[in-house]
């Protein structure tokens, strides 16, 4: 805890718009007590303006600096002062003076020094005395971590991630459920291509890999085996390994999930002949008979001369998807039904099943390039026979146009987009295809010897919860079916992640992919693994807050077991004892603070972040008694993953907003404790705005569910506000996402009209 | 409805039609850039993408039916602008050769003409023929280079009324038989096309009407040939082109002068015209133009199918023509200076020469490119009876409804 602040001005940035010797003046009457040095410094951004900090820090004077100036995302390379002091930034230049225009919406001149813009810059130094006060420098703690990474699937994905790993100088415990490695892949005959010239099938080179796995003693493979449960968190898990008869345990730190796909069920290509006639296939099918060596048909074992692909056929998947979207309102209003009559929320989530017809259509690349390949196969097989293709889409990505470029050269093989009208059946259990809308024309019939069907790939957690992990909150993934059961991850910049810390997903479970997308996307889930159990033994948050040394603390003498923070966690991060008191797991936990913003009764803090931190905050907050002569004062609490620097763009690019807004970054909306905005209502504000990120299916929220949850809250709070009179229209959330500067000072315009027109908080002055 | 029509690749003649031009057919991902690049192809079903798809596909029948390989002028624009490098105008052209190859028998022929591995038979024909000749009339005046009154005389060792006439002329009877077969082979495969209704044009008009008109419209103000085509390209082609034809035409006339007086002398004495002509003749200065014009055509051309060459390759079809025709005009120029200049043994080669690429030139004609002289003309004209024009044409149309 800082007991010796030192406030430094940063002259360059704030001249000549602040009289700082007047604002300097008044902190230091104000803060006689705490503030021993308070000091205008020319440029705070450089060596010289360092070693004046370092000077005091080192003659004992502060412990604690308040850095008045730019905005905290520029030069952070200049104000790390060691383990003992706490640093503030505070961002004047870009939210106070660049930001600032009149209320009437002008400009100041070069010359004047508002005074609006000299209360809202001795606010923001109040508050950043306020949070230096509470704010403790975090301790480093490293655990003893194990640092070997467990593997789940011996096929493509888990080999090569097991081979990345231990290359990389880690251990790996490799399981894989088949007796023999190489999952799908031992079963394929040849790959498209995966090397230049990109023209040419070839083989997979599966044996060599999985020697290499064999042979490298940092791997230990257990084949026929199954994972039983995963307990723990990152850097001690315990993984039990059912192999036949035998159970063991191994110690593991991180976990890559390679469990691949099963074959979509064939009933989806019902309507499109399967089962019903005798030379209908699906690729995958084609795909073993070509591994054993020969083509043929099923009907009469014959080599087939001609050859229809048909990719796509999404005109009779309509009925698939009505039937799933009526399976889904059906389940959803059980779901309700349930709730309404049980009265507490449930922790755990059961594990749902989410084949769909949808699978097919994600696996389209793969299909496409496995019809391009396998037209190919019949065609090297026997030079007289033709292979027909009928696509929907020919989606041959990047450097797979060079295949098929390959494929159109060879005069055998007919494409044409088109829609199958009609699969019927022909002479000698030939197959007879009607193709409309083709690109020769006029609608078409095809005969073909043998007609091949995409086989889609279902990712094997749409089926089974894979991890197995012993969660207090189930032991699957949770919400997989936002990706319909694929172990995705809903950033585009970190493809890893899952809803497990420290569990990465590679291969086609994660998303359908070629062979080389699978090695890389391998490469890269080890990288994690390796990340993980590195970061975790130095103490240290391993995503998205990289680096962050906090982690929840809890008083439990106040706890009253209302398991509220378990059901919120997003990351299942907290255990639970036979009474329901929270049990944390620190390396599982992503430091996002949901637990201390659902918490009722405040009891969850971190070292340099807490609810009585910001509630001084918002209570520094200088709020005139008339709203007609000072203005309104608005709160803003903004997430600082996108909204703040949202803020901080649409400065730097010259957009202003009102002058009546204080706004204080938070890590996430998840971490919003509804006393703050009771509290700020209470001390007289007129309004409070919370700026967070999209929620909903297509969320953006770094923690998944801060801003959901937080906007639940917002409407609990208001219930609160309307008994006490205060009209719920003062509280709002709105979405902002990192590239919306140009919108967001509009935002903050449009509400401060709004509480223009609702006139002053009728608590003000009490 | 339509009713489905079940396709029968023929990969067969996929690979024929690689052979004779078309090689890069299989590139074509059928974005259509050809179709809309191209300045002539008419709005409904234009062509070369459609033909591109059939060709993939095998679809001979089709192929073989479609009019619209003799709209194509082949400018090479739709090549230049493929965005695969699949040569949609090649294969346009391709169609067009296979066409020659098997419009009208014998089949022998066109299988020859489709390739230059067959090039020695082809000149072996005319040239054993003529050598013949040659030793024959060499043995009865005692030397194969005789003068008559010191003067070189081509008569005295190929005599007009007894070999090159008979000869050309059994020749010309032939060739002409040859396009009757071909040209009923062509209406047939137009009258097997389906009917359809057509919006926006004028009736259908009578063939001899449509062929009137294309002649005046097209053929005598080369205007398609002259539409067609991206800027740079257009102006050595349509001047290579247009020299080049009229200057067959004036040595048509010659020729046509030449046959007329020659044997309509014997008939009637004031058609009786002295050979060889002086210089100063009407008619040999008529020749002479020609001559120049052929040259002059004939270095527009071989530049451009050079360009063409770096471009889009060129095949047999395009080569054999150009070839034949450099080699009777430079043979026709190089007697008549040998002969004036009195080089006896120079200039009775040379005139063999002349002869048997004259030969090659006229007898196989059907068989070759320059078969497009007779098939285009009949396709325009019945494209332009069926309304099937180009976009510019169409929109000066009356909105009226027919069924063709």
């Amino acid at each position: 805890m800082a007991e010796k602040i030192g406030v430094y001005f940063d002259k360059s940035s704030l001249e000549p718009y602040l009289d700082l010797e007047s604002i300097s003046e008044k902190t230091r009457n104000k803060w006689s007590d705490s503030c021993k040095v308070v000091r205008i410094v020319d440029q705070l951004a450089s060596e010289e303006g360092r070693s004046t900090l370092q000077q005091d820090i080192d003659a004992g004077e502060v412990d604690g600096v308040s850095i008045c100036g730019t905005s905290p995302r520029k030069d952070q390379e200049f104000f790390n002062f060691g383990p003992n002091v706490s640093v503030d930034r505070v961002n004047l230049r870009e939210l106070c003076i660049w930001a600032y225009k009149h209320p009437d919406g002008s400009v100041p001149g070069d010359k004047e020094q508002p005074e609006y813009l000299q209360q809202m810059v001795q606010d923001y130094v109040n508050m950043s005395v306020n949070k230096l006060q509470r704010s403790e420098v975090p301790e480093r703690e490293g655990m003893e971590t194990v640092k070997r990474v467990l593997v789940i699937g011996g096929g493509w994905a888990g080999i090569n991630a097991a081979l990345s790993t231990a290359r990389a100088g880690y251990d790996v415990v490799l399981v894989e459920k088949q007796n023999q490695l190489g999952g799908h892949a031992a079963q394929m005959y040849k790959t498209f291509p995966l090397k230049p010239p990109y023209t040419q099938a070839q083989d997979i080179g599966l044996q060599e890999r999985i020697d290499a796995v064999n042979s490298h003693k940092k791997i230990t493979v257990y084949t026929g085996s199954t994972l039983e449960s995963v307990e723990g968190q990152p850097g001690d898990f315990t993984a039990t390994i059912q192999s036949g008869s035998d159970q063991q345990q191994e110690s593991v730190g991180s976990i890559v999930v390679a469990t691949g796909w099963e074959e979509q069920d064939t009933s989806y290509l019902e309507p499109m002949g399967y089962g019903k006639y005798k030379n209908v296939v699906t690729t995958w099918q084609l795909e073993q008979m070509a591994q054993k060596g020969e083509i043929v048909r099923p009907s009469d074992g014959a080599k087939p001369q001609s050859v229809a692909f048909v990719l796509g056929f999404s005109h009779v998947m309509d009925d698939f998807a009505r039937q799933e979207e009526e399976e889904k309102a059906r389940k959803e209003q059980e779901r309700q039904q349930q709730q309404e009559n049980e009265e507490e929320e449930g922790i755990e989530e059961p594990f749902q099943k989410t084949e769909s017809y949808r699978h097919l259509p994600y696996t389209t690349e793969l299909t496409t390039m496995t019809a391009l390949k396998q037209a190919r196969y019949i065609r090297e097989s026997n030079q007289s026979a033709v292979s027909y293709m009928i696509y929907e889409h020919m989606t041959a990505a990047g450097l797979n146009e060079h295949y098929y470029k390959a494929a159109q050269d060879d005069s055998g093989i007919m494409l044409t987009k088109g829609v199958v009208s009609s699969v019927e059946q022909g002479s000698q259990d030939n197959v007879v295809l009607g193709v409309d809308e083709n690109l020769l024309g006029e609608p078409l019939e095809i005969e073909a010897d043998l007609l091949v069907l995409p086989t889609g790939l279902v990712p094997t957690t749409a089926l089974d919860p894979v991890v197995q992990l012993a969660y207090r909150q189930g032991t699957a993934f949770p919400e997989l079916e936002l990706f319909d059961g694929f172990a995705d991850s809903n950033y585009i910049c970190f493809p890893y992640e899952t809803r497990r810390t420290g569990v990465y997903s590679a291969g086609c479970v994660h998303q359908p992919m070629s062979l080389a997308k699978s090695e890389r996307d391998a490469q890269g889930a080890a990288l994690k693994a390796i990340q993980c159990v590195e970061s975790v033994n130095q103490g240290v948050s391993v995503h998205p807050r990289s680096g962050d040394l906090t982690y929840p603390k809890f008083n439990f003498v106040r706890c009253t077991q209302c398991r509220r923070c378990t059901i919120e966690c997003p990351f299942g991060a907290l255990e639970e004892d036979a009474d329901g008191t929270p049990k944390p797991n620190i390396a599982r936990c992503r430091r996002c603070g949901t637990c201390m913003g659902c918490c009722p009764e405040r009891v969850i803090y971190f070292d340099n972040y807490s609810v009585g931190q910001i509630g001084a905050m918002i209570s520094s907050i200088d709020v005139p008694e008339e709203m007609e002569e000072g203005g309104p004062r608005i709160l803003i609490l903004a997430c600082e993953n996108d909204a703040y620097p949202a803020l901080d763009m649409a400065a730097q690019q010259g957009k202003k907003w009102s002058p009546y807004v204080r706004i204080i970054p938070v890590r996430c909306l998840g971490s919003v404790n509804t006393i703050w905005v009771a509290d700020a209502m209470s001390k007289g504000n007129d309004g409070c705005l919370l700026l967070g990120c999209k929620y909903g299916d297509d969320y953006q929220c770094h923690f998944m569910k801060g801003s959901e949850l937080c906007q639940s809250r917002m409407q609990n709070i208001g219930e609160t506000l309307d008994k006490l009179g205060i009209e719920t229209e003062r509280v709002r959330q709105e979405e902002a996402a990192i590239d919306d500067y140009q919108r967001i000072p509009q935002i903050i315009d449009n509400f401060v009209d709004e509480i223009f027109n609702l006139g002053p908080n009728p608590f003000k002055g009490f | 409805m339509t009713t489905a029509n079940r396709i029968k690749p023929d990969l067969g003649f996929i690979q024929d039609l690689q052979d004779v031009g078309g090689l890069d057919l299989t590139k074509c991902y059928q974005c259509a850039t050809c179709s809309v690049v191209c300045p002539i192809s008419p709005m409904d079903k234009p062509f070369p993408r459609k033909e591109m798809i059939w060709a993939q596909w095998g679809l001979k029948d089709k192929l073989v039916q479609d009019v619209d390989m003799w709209l194509c002028h082949k400018c090479g624009y739709c090549s230049e602008m493929c965005p695969r490098g699949a040569k949609p105008g090649e294969l346009m052209a391709a169609l067009r050769n296979m066409a020659y190859q098997n419009l009208a028998g014998p089949k022998f022929l066109g299988r020859w003409m489709s390739s230059a591995k067959h090039l020695p038979k082809l000149i072996a024909i005319p040239a054993v023929i003529f050598l013949i000749v040659w030793l024959i009339t060499g043995s009865i005046h005692d030397t194969p280079f005789p003068l008559i009154h010191g003067e070189i005389e081509f008569g005295l060792i190929f005599p007009g009324e007894l070999t090159i006439d008979p000869i050309f002329g059994l020749a010309a009877l032939f060739v002409l038989y040859t396009f009757y077969r071909g040209i009923r082979t062509m209406a047939q495969t137009f009258d097997q096309q389906p009917r359809t209704f057509v919006v926006g044009y004028n009736r259908p008009q009578s063939i001899w009407v449509s062929l009137w008109q294309v002649i005046k419209e097209e053929v005598v103000t080369h205007k398609k040939w002259k539409d067609c085509g991206s800027e740079e390209t257009e102006e050595t082609k349509f001047k290579g082109h247009l020299f080049t034809f009229y200057s067959f035409v004036a040595l048509f006339i010659v020729t046509s002068i030449v046959a007329v007086t020659h044997w309509g002398g014997k008939v009637f004495d004031f058609l009786h015209m002295p050979y060889p002509m002086a210089l100063w003749n009407p008619v040999k200065i008529l020749a002479n133009l020609g001559a120049i014009g052929l040259v002059i055509g004939l270095v527009y051309l071989t530049k451009r199918r050079l360009n063409a060459v770096q471009r889009d390759g060129s095949s047999f079809y395009d080569w054999y023509l150009l070839g034949t025709i450099w080699v009777v005009t430079l043979t026709g120029i190089l007697s008549e200076i040998f002969r004036i200049v009195h080089v006896a043994g120079l200039a009775y080669i040379v005139y063999y020469l002349h002869l048997i690429s004259v030969f090659m030139l006229i007898a196989y004609l059907p068989w070759s490119k320059l078969g497009h002289l007779v098939y285009r003309v009949v396709a325009l004209a019945h494209a332009r009876r069926l309304g099937r024009v180009s976009t510019e044409i169409q929109t000066d149309q009356k909105d009226t409804l027919y069924v063709l």
